[in-house]
């Protein structure tokens, strides 16, 4: 049993250098020059596990070319491992119907222990009013 | 009249079967169905451009020019676009409409851009019955053809770099576009959107 202890020890030592525990630093301004435009949101969670493990810092939205709604949501890694995730967003009508579109479609995102990372999407239809981004785990 | 397994068995039993259980829906089908197209279950594979690479680099390219208000300069709008060369210097023959045309399904629907389908590179037309059917309706009407021209055209390149570390393979595509004004020939935006993928094998999951 005695024997085992060094390796213990040198695993441990190891773990961090695998690049599955790699927490990531920021530095940034102090008092933030942007005024982001806030949405209240809404969350349903119908996976605990990953609700604990991806938080939802913000959502933000912005009209561009004129008439085209951009909604950026930033997303944090709760846990100090890497995190690989996809998130699909999906745009409704003011009918409350699917828009669809060339945007819909899941994109992977690979998040770094802490990490806090935005994912924006555009509407490409004026018609496209309420969105919902969609997260579940990664393989 | 079978006897009921001991009790240690029956939660063994219990235990296996809802092991396999959560497996099944993990295991790879041996027969086909369908699957949604660029989603999760789809095949990534390193030696060509897979289906969620083109839906990827369309949305990034889509999102970038409609975000940076270049549409909104257009004096008439829509803004008429012509389709220009999409040079492919990738290993593998791709039809490159595999990412123009989700990008101009994407620029329609905004409202901001039509696109042109009887000007096209060389004088060929997309749609050469629209485009004799305009000139014999012309014709007929004893006037000279009027055909819009377009305010921007859209060209761009495909790269390709691999690498190979050992037994890790990696290769990079890079989808490059730009938007020029064809009254100065000046490109008014420009992107570039690199999807890297890598694997042991030719074939990886995501």
């Amino acid at each position: 049993m005695k024997s085992l202890a060094p390796l213990a020890a040198l695993a441990a030592l190891l773990l961090p250098l695998t690049g599955c525990q790699t927490n990531v630093n920021t530095v940034s301004r102090a008092e933030p020059l942007a005024r982001p435009t806030p949405v209240s949101d809404k969350r349903i969670v119908t996976d605990r596990t990953l609700g604990e493990l991806i938080g939802v810092v913000s959502v933000n939205e912005t009209l561009v070319s004129g008439n085209l709604r951009k909604v950026q949501v930033t997303l944090e890694n709760l846990r100090d491992n890497n995190r690989e995730i996809r998130y699909r967003f999906e745009w409704v009508d003011r009918d409350g119907m699917a828009v669809g579109g060339v945007s819909e479609l899941w994109l992977p995102l690979v998040l770094a222990g802490r990490e806090t990372r935005s994912v924006s999407t555009v509407a490409t239809t004026p018609r496209a009013v309420d969105f919902t981004l969609k997260i579940v785990e990664g393989k | 009249m079978n006897s009921p397994l001991p009790l240690p068995r029956a939660l063994s039993a219990a235990v296996a079967a809802g092991v396999l259980l959560a497996l099944s829906g993990c295991q790879t089908p041996r027969d086909a169905k369908y699957i949604e197209s660029g989603g999760a279950s789809t095949v990534v594979t390193l030696d060509q451009i897979n289906i969620q690479d083109w839906n990827r680099a369309a949305d990034a390219m889509v999102a970038s020019m409609l975000a940076s208000g270049v549409l909104e300069r257009v004096p008439e709008q829509p803004a008429v676009l012509a389709i220009s060369r999409i040079v492919n210097n990738t290993q593998q023959q791709v039809d490159t409409d595999s990412l123009t045309k989700k990008i101009r399904v994407a620029l329609n629907q905004s409202g901001k851009v039509i696109t042109t389908t009887t000007l096209g590179l060389g004088g060929k037309a997309e749609d050469p019955l629209a485009k004799e059917s305009a000139e014999m309706a012309a014709m007929l009407a004893g006037q000279k053809q009027v055909t819009r021209l377009p305010y921007y055209t859209l060209s761009g390149k495909l790269l390709e770099d691999r690498a190979q570390a050992g037994k890790v393979k990696q290769v990079t595509y890079t989808f490059q576009l730009s938007l020029t004004t064809v009254k100065d020939g000046l490109a008014v935006w420009e992107e570039e959107k690199q999807i890297t993928k890598q694997g042991t094998r030719s074939s990886v999951g995501w």
